[in-house]
């Protein structure tokens, strides 16, 4: 599909494969990271964590820690406590530790923090802390979590008996259940989705700068969502002096969020404290192995996921009942009205009117989360229970599950389509992005070529994968985190000779922030985008925002910035009818220039008009050119695609090759092609990595048996397929560009490809269901179970 | 997490010479690489260090080694140990069966060592922890004819020693050299 561009490559507005800006400093190593930061007379910290999963503290002896040579403190729960800052809140209305009292929770668990004149004699007094334990046995099974006799694992919450977190639940049972005891076909599969960890090149840190003469911190922090943090500190240290205008969070150079960097960890809290209380700057940067075992994790769903039809093909409803392990505490960062975030989203692309969903989470001894890993909150979850089990229907009664699909489309024409869990899509076309992924892929010819293969006694398989998203998170009604609403902003100030500055309340972590919302204004406003510089993550200049995750800034901040350029383009048609002395109607507009209707010579361009701004406004008009937007989108927006992925498997060793890989994405209308096409590949990568590779394993003890990377599989270029992109355009009805967000589709809609390809090459072994990640070593074991081998 | 060994080797000695110093803690201690006995509580129960060091991770096992039974008509014992890491790092516990025969020539000795590991050790040795625990049965076996012969035993562990033996024997048995035993 050929993307129009309503500018010259001059302005590159829309549609343009402009190069990122960010780029140039990012590919000659000038980019500015946390760790990057250095202040005078800064301190550094490093954590000591805990061994064991459960365990009492008996004792902390930090003598020889402090006879350190460089070792100037060591905080301990203890010394948080008489600032009770030993708790504090998780986005979730949860309590987590910033430092334990008496008991840790999960292996490497944060038990103290040394501080020091220098990193490595940080490091050498985590080493003399000496730490008396008494261990306990812990609960690493999240079934087991709510059995009788299971250890009560939050004794410090009020009135709790069990290690229950909450229930939740959406949809109609009872007509869910009748459909149930009556459908022709009812299938059922358990469906686990692995706990994950997001795995950013850049691990997490900060530098807490408190001024104690000001009293005033500057935090400098990876985080994806600056002015939420400063926010949560005001409610956290307020008690102490620290109120909201005392604080400023910058969140410099970000490499890589996924998800995250939007929790508060306990370092970043301890390391405010410790500033605070000695007055000199504390940097607290993690290590990669901390980052891996103690940082938020993502997934960790356990699905039971049920599916009712008929034989002809038609599905009914379905009925999923998740187990979530939250570890020890809920840490997710979900709008606050959803606990189990988006899943509901479950039903898919699918024309049906009866579903139940419903969701229990439980607290083991593992670390806490879990935050959305490049998805809208819980909906890679969501899309993996429904396109596993969209297959499985398929195969049960005897349907390709390309056929099953277009079945049970919902149509074009039906929507905006009101979902059996309340959503309502906003548009689509998933005929013509299946129809377009199997074209490029030739279906029915690998389809053929599979039934040859299979003669021969070799191992192939197709799988598809027709998602739906939602994303943008999300409308004021319903979308707020700790009571905030999940608006976003932009300001955007142009200057005297027509070159601008724009700031949001969101903060980009590689997605290209800096080029595509330039392209937007460009857009909008006409003025090169080479020319727009873009600001975010310092929350003493930029608006008010809830940051980027979850797909929300092309859908929200984006939205806002076209809105605010809306605003400067009627103050513009206003100066330019005062300079060419005709009325407002009577000017046209073209991207950049207002020319009088029927009399193009007379005409004035964006930057000609600026300058009439600052030096000759109309009198009674204010001067400047400057707009600020908060945009509160009315709906969410539903990208969507279809992925085919073909696999062929040793039918000795059974090692999975990714033959090839279609995916065809809708995300609306495309600001910048390249950058999608870049968070599309990006994201696939994330996609077969816990298709294939990646899961936390712990032993019953709570050790994490694959903590480092040596032993975590994170994908690299050599694990990579070639990646055969495309698009379908069907914008939103409802964003102002009518744009929809790209950043984690492709991250939510290749693990159902993969492990249906891959199941679909072994279904002729009566194999129909291996968990994710699949390996070889689990084929091999289906094979051996069924005797195949 | 857990592993286990199962070590089957023999000795030109008689069975009750070989008996004499396998259900003896202080001797048998002398053999295992980086122990000590510290303190001997009763017949049955003593106090021990184990340092056992492996890539960047050093751990000192502050524990107590238990005989819960030591039957001398059938030579056979187990030993229990267990050890809290100094520092805080993390724990070691071991169970130990050993079992003795009188073989033509001398005495067959068979082991059977089911250890259990947490903290920072298990999370580093995961994949390499059987071959770390392997190499130090063997160098144990070493000691202990060693230590039979009257001859003197060097216990000491050496990090880069153990690090480089269980890499040779490893990639060794991957790339289809040395084999290991």
């Amino acid at each position: 599909m050929k993307i129009e561009c309503k500018t010259s490559k001059a302005i590159s507005g829309m549609g343009h494969s402009m190069k990122r800006k960010e780029d140039i400093r990012f590919i000659q190593g000038k980019g500015k990271y946390v760790d990057d930061i250095k202040l005078d007379g800064m301190l550094y910290m490093d954590i000591v964590r805990s061994p064991y999963a459960y365990a009492k503290i008996k004792n902390i002896n930090i003598d020889k820690a402090m006879k350190t040579p460089g070792v100037v403190a060591v905080i301990t729960g203890k010394d948080l406590e008489k600032y009770n800052l030993h708790w504090m809140p998780t986005l979730m209305s949860d309590t987590q530790m910033v430092l334990p009292i008496d008991t840790v929770m999960y292996q490497a668990q944060e038990v103290a923090a040394v501080i020091a004149t220098s990193r490595y004699a940080a490091a050498d007094g985590v080493e003399a802390v000496e730490v008396d334990y008494e261990v306990m046995k812990p609960v690493m099974d999240p079934y087991k979590s709510t059995e009788p006799g299971a250890p009560l694992l939050r004794p410090d919450k009020k009135g709790k008996t069990d290690n229950k977190i909450w229930h939740w639940e959406v949809g109609d049972k009872k007509k869910t259940d009748k459909l149930f005891e009556t459908a022709e076909v009812t299938i059922k599969e358990q469906i686990y989705v692995p706990r994950i960890h997001v795995c950013s090149i850049e691990t997490c840190g900060c530098v807490a700068d408190y001024d104690k003469v000001n009293n005033h911190l500057t935090m400098y922090m990876t985080t994806q969502a600056p002015h939420a943090i400063r926010t949560v500190i005001a409610l956290v240290a307020g008690h102490v002096g620290l109120t909201e205008e005392k604080i400023r969070v910058i969140s410099p150079d970000i490499g890589g969020g996924f998800g995250g960097k939007v929790p508060v960890y306990p370092g970043y809290v301890i390391a405010i404290a410790v500033s605070f209380l000695v007055g000199k700057p504390v940097k607290w940067i993690e290590d990669r192995t901390e980052n891996l075992q103690a940082d938020s994790f993502a997934r960790d769903y356990h699905i039971t996921a049920e599916m009712a039809g008929t034989k002809a093909g038609k599905i009914q409803g379905i009925r999923f009942k998740v187990l979530a392990d939250h570890g020890y505490t809920d840490a997710s960062a979900n709008p606050s009205k959803f606990p189990a975030g988006l899943f509901s989203i479950c039903t898919g692309s699918y024309d049906y009117d009866t579903a139940f969903v419903e969701a229990d989470a439980v607290y083991t001894n593992k670390p806490p989360g879990g935050v959305a890993y490049r998805c809208s909150f819980r909906v890679t979850e969501a899309v993996q229970a429904i396109e596993r089990i969209t297959d499985r229907f398929a195969q049960t009664i005897g349907m390709d599950p390309a056929a099953f699909r277009f079945n049970n489309f919902i149509k074009k024409e039906q929507f905006p389509w009101k979902s059996p869990t309340g959503w309502s899509y906003d548009s689509g076309d998933y005929q013509l992005a299946l129809k377009k992924a199997m074209d490029v892929i030739d279906y029915a010819g690998l389809r053929k070529e599979q039934i040859e293969k299979r003669k021969k006694g070799e191992i192939m398989g197709i799988g598809i994968c027709s998602f739906t998203e939602v994303v943008g998170a999300g409308p004021s009604k319903d979308f707020d985190i700790l009571g905030i609403k999940m608006f976003d902003s932009a300001e955007i100030r142009v200057h005297p000779t027509g070159k601008a500055i724009a700031r949001f309340g969101t903060k980009s972590q590689g997605q290209g922030h800096e080029t595509t919302y330039a392209q937007i204004i460009a857009e909008e406003l006409g003025i090169p985008a080479e020319n727009i510089q873009i600001e975010e993550g310092d929350t003493d200049t930029a608006p008010y925002g809830l940051g980027t995750y979850a797909s929300r800034s092309t859908p929200t901040a984006g939205a806002a910035a076209v809105m605010a350029a809306r605003k400067l383009r009627d103050k513009a048609r206003k100066i330019a009818a005062y300079l060419l002395e005709v009325s407002e109607e009577d000017l046209e507009w073209e991207p950049g220039v207002f020319s009088v209707k029927g009399a193009p010579e007379k005409k004035k361009t964006i930057q000609e008009i600026v300058f009439a701004a600052y030096t000759n406004h109309p009198q009674g008009m204010e001067a400047g050119f400057e707009a600020t937007h908060y945009y509160d989108p009315p709906n969410l927006t539903f990208p969507f695609g279809s992925y085919i992925c073909v696999v062929d498997i040793d039918n000795e060793t059974f090692e999975i090759k990714v033959r090839r890989f279609v995916a065809i994405d809708d995300c609306g209308n495309i600001i910048n092609p390249m950058i999608v096409q870049g968070q599309v590949h990006g994201g696939l990568t994330q996609g077969i990595a816990p298709a294939m590779y990646e899961e936390m394993i712990y032993d019953e003890e709570g050790n994490i048996l694959n903590g480092t990377l040596m032993d975590y599989l994170v994908p690299t270029a050599v694990e990579s397929p070639n990646w055969e992109t495309g698009h379908t355009i069907t914008p939103s009805p409802h964003h102002p560009i009518g744009a929809k967000g790209v950043g984690e589709s492709a991250t939510v809609g290749a693990p159902p490809a993969i492990a249906n390809a891959i199941c679909d090459a072994l279904l002729p072994y009566g194999i129909t269901n291996i968990d994710i990640p699949i390996t070889p070593f689990k084929i091999w074991k289906a094979m051996k179970e069924r005797g195949k081998i | 997490m857990k592993t286990t060994i199962e070590k089957e080797f023999q000795i030109q000695e008689p069975i009750a010479k070989v008996w004499a110093y396998v259900s003896d803690p202080i001797k048998i201690v002398e053999c295992v690489p980086g122990a000590a006995i510290t303190e001997k509580i009763d017949v049955s129960n003593y106090k021990g260090t184990v340092t056992s060091s492996f890539g960047p991770v050093k751990a000192t096992y502050n524990g107590t080694i238990n005989i819960s039974e030591l039957d001398a008509t059938q030579y056979r014992m187990t030993l229990n140990g267990k050890g809290l890491d100094s520092k805080g790092k993390g724990s070691a516990d071991m169970i130990m069966n050993s079992q003795l025969k009188e073989v033509e020539g001398g005495t067959s000795v068979m082991f059977n060592m089911e250890i259990s590991i947490s903290g920072m050790l298990a999370q580093f040795g995961s994949r390499l922890i059987k071959d770390v625990s392997d190499q130090l049965l063997n160098k144990f076996i070493e000691n202990f004819k060693h230590k039979l012969a009257g001859e003197e035993v060097d216990n000491t562990m050496s990090a880069t020693s153990m690090m480089g033996t269980v890499l040779k024997s490893t990639l060794g048995g991957i790339f289809g050299g040395e084999k290991k035993d």
